[in-house]
């Protein structure tokens, strides 16, 4: 029954499966890593993004009490981590970037060693090393010993023996690190797959934007040890000043008087239009969870309607991920 | 459905029994070792002096004292007798832990395992709990299971001739003795073994500690006259300190009080650099 117990009894109250920090510093031997970093994180795919020495790695270590912590400053699943990390960490997976593999041992071995170490029986862990193997795709390499793999193999092998005990959160740092672009794919895969369809939730640390944008839905910006942004991945779609991309023929010169009376600004771009609309002034566009990209599109298709502008392309410009962190990152 | 079927699925816990995490990691570290043939050979090696004891004292208990101008102490099968044996053991005690020892957490610090133990629900205790146990299980598989085997085959053959001692008192006393020297032992070899992230260097300073500091106390004694030297004797010092348990004369020409402290000091220290050396994260001052 002890497996069970362990299971059921991984989030404090039964219903916090959260992340919360609060006013969190830390510092290695003097030197400040973290300063007064403050979140909250329902569980969902979080990217944790920042410039090398940022401290993304220290920040994941404090999530899993690997580091001295005070009271009340990180909070998982409901559990204080400065006085119940070890509880806490029953419901939490974590791949480290370097390292974490246990020579001399088969990968099925490593796996169910962890399995066993997160308090499973020895038979469910050895049932699941099986399991997560097969579908980090490591199958047919399982009985190989683990140092002989390749580092495709070894991030794969990481990734298993974070599933083993089917965490609540599991927390990646750097996963796609020295993976060929086929091997970084699969990885991602594999992540959105256990994010979006198995229910866990993720903490992808990484400096590659790409990874975070295929994957995430929410990010954590941070920046010499402060916390730059907390925002969803789309969060540029609810900004009010939106860009959209605008291509036609017809009456242009009544076109963009009809923008002009609509409070926009035109510039030209090839053949493009881009239409730098303030939903804010929009009728409509405005609501409790920002704004609606709907709205704008309306209004300019109304301005074409009445000019006698016939439009091939009206789309909003998506923000890139990219735009968003370096613009929060040189802010 | 069959398991290379199977994407991601959720586990559901079969009731069975879970193991503490010292012993997860206590069996691990004991049957991986076993698994290479030639230190299986090794372990079973530091069996032969017991075998030939065996023969001893079969000899001792059909020829009567006849045996004893022929084989000395070798004979003997009361407690000084089995203190002998587990000193006579020193050279398997040494090259054994050695070999087993001395990987138990310089590999986990070159491989980044550490950070894979403490992100599991286990402390330190836990972590430094189980791989002691591995140190003391090849220690027992050379001193005390011996020892073990001895009493019994010695009552086996003459009970009336050597008394319930054998069945009792000497192995409690052997087992006492095996559980302070072996924690003391193995903390020590896991400090040495905290200390690099290679096993080589580990084991050149368990050399130094054992073959070294014994060198360092018979020079002390032959070359400078001082018996003070002896205190050194890392090994020395533990059958030195039995000696009072065993009922047997001191084993050094120091007291054995003096070799307790020594001991204790010892393990003190080795108890600080654990505790200082094992973490999750490194950190670079």
């Amino acid at each position: 029954m002890e497996g069970l117990v362990i299971k059921v009894n991984r989030s404090e109250n039964g219903t916090d499966f959260g992340i919360t920090v609060s006013n969190l510093s830390f510092a290695y031997a003097k030197a400040p890593v973290l300063k007064g970093v403050d979140f909250h994180l329902e569980k969902s795919a979080i990217g944790l993004l920042g410039p090398n020495g940022s401290g993304k790695t220290t920040l994941l270590r404090c999530l899993l009490g690997q580091v001295p912590l005070k009271k009340d400053q990180v909070s998982v699943l409901g559990w204080d981590m400065a006085k119940k990390a070890r509880i806490a960490r029953t419901g939490l997976g974590w791949m480290p970037e370097t390292g974490g593999i246990i020579p001399d041992m088969s990968g099925v071995a490593v796996v169910a060693y962890m399995g066993e170490l997160s308090g499973m029986p020895a038979r469910d862990a050895m049932q699941r090393a099986h399991e997560v193997l097969h579908y980090v795709g490591l199958g047919d390499e399982r009985y190989r010993p683990c140092d002989k793999y390749s580092q495709g193999m070894k991030q794969r092998l990481k990734l298993a023996q974070a599933l083993v005990h089917d965490p609540e959160w599991i927390f990646l740092d750097e996963p796609t690190s020295g993976l060929d672009p086929r091997g970084r794919v699969s990885i991602l895969e594999l992540i959105r797959d256990l994010a979006h369809h198995k229910g866990l939730g993720v903490i992808l640390s990484t400096h590659l934007l790409a990874d975070v944008e295929s994957v995430c839905q929410e990010i954590l910006v941070l920046r010499d040890g402060e916390l730059m942004a907390q925002q969803q991945v789309d969060a540029g779609a609810r900004e009010p000043r939106q860009v959209f991309e605008v291509e036609g023929f017809g009456n242009e010169e009544a076109f963009l008087a009809g923008l002009s009376a609509l409070g926009a600004e035109v510039t030209q771009e090839h053949r493009l239009l881009l239409v730098t609309l303030d939903l804010s002034t929009v009728s409509g566009a405005e609501s409790d969870s920002g704004f609606d990209t709907g709205a704008g599109v309306k209004a300019i298709l109304a301005v074409a309607l009445d000019n006698e502008y016939a439009l091939r392309r009206l789309r909003r410009r998506p923000v890139t991920l990219a735009e968003e962190f370096y613009r929060m990152v040189e802010a | 459905m069959p398991v290379y079927d199977r994407g991601y699925t959720h586990w559901e816990p079969s009731g069975g029994r879970a193991y503490p995490a010292w012993l997860v990691i206590a069996k691990r570290g004991i049957s991986e070792p076993l698994k290479k043939r030639w230190l299986l050979m090794l372990t079973l090696a530091a069996w032969v002096p017991a075998i030939v004891k065996a023969v001893m004292i079969y000899v001792k208990l059909k020829a009567g004292d006849i045996a004893d101008l022929l084989v000395g102490n070798w004979t003997s099968i009361d407690a000084t007798g089995f203190l002998s044996f587990m000193e006579g053991q020193r050279f398997f005690v040494f090259v054994l832990l050695a070999i087993v020892g001395a990987g138990l957490i310089s590999t986990d610090r070159r491989d980044n395992g550490l950070s894979l133990y403490f992100s599991r629900p286990l402390g330190l205790a836990s972590y430094i709990g189980g791989k002691a146990l591995v140190i003391m299980f090849f220690y027992a598989m050379v001193t005390l299971f011996p020892a073990y085997g001895l009493c019994l085959y010695a009552y086996s053959i003459a009970p009336d001739a050597v008394g319930s001692d054998l069945l009792f008192l000497i192995p409690l006393r052997a087992t006492f003795y095996w559980l302070l020297s072996g924690a003391s032992i193995s903390l020590v070899l896991l400090a040495f073994s905290s200390l690099g992230k290679r096993s080589i260097f580990v084991m050149v300073w368990w050399t130094i500690m054992v073959m070294g500091t014994e060198t360092i106390g018979t020079i002390g004694k032959n070359l400078l006259n001082s018996d003070a030297f002896e205190a050194l004797n890392f090994l020395g010092n533990y059958h030195n300190a039995a000696s009072g348990l065993f009922s047997s004369e001191a084993r050094l020409d120091v007291s054995p009080w003096l070799s307790l402290v020594v001991l204790l000091v010892w393990t003190a220290a080795a108890v600080f650099i654990l505790r200082k050396q094992i973490r999750p994260v490194e950190v670079v001052s």
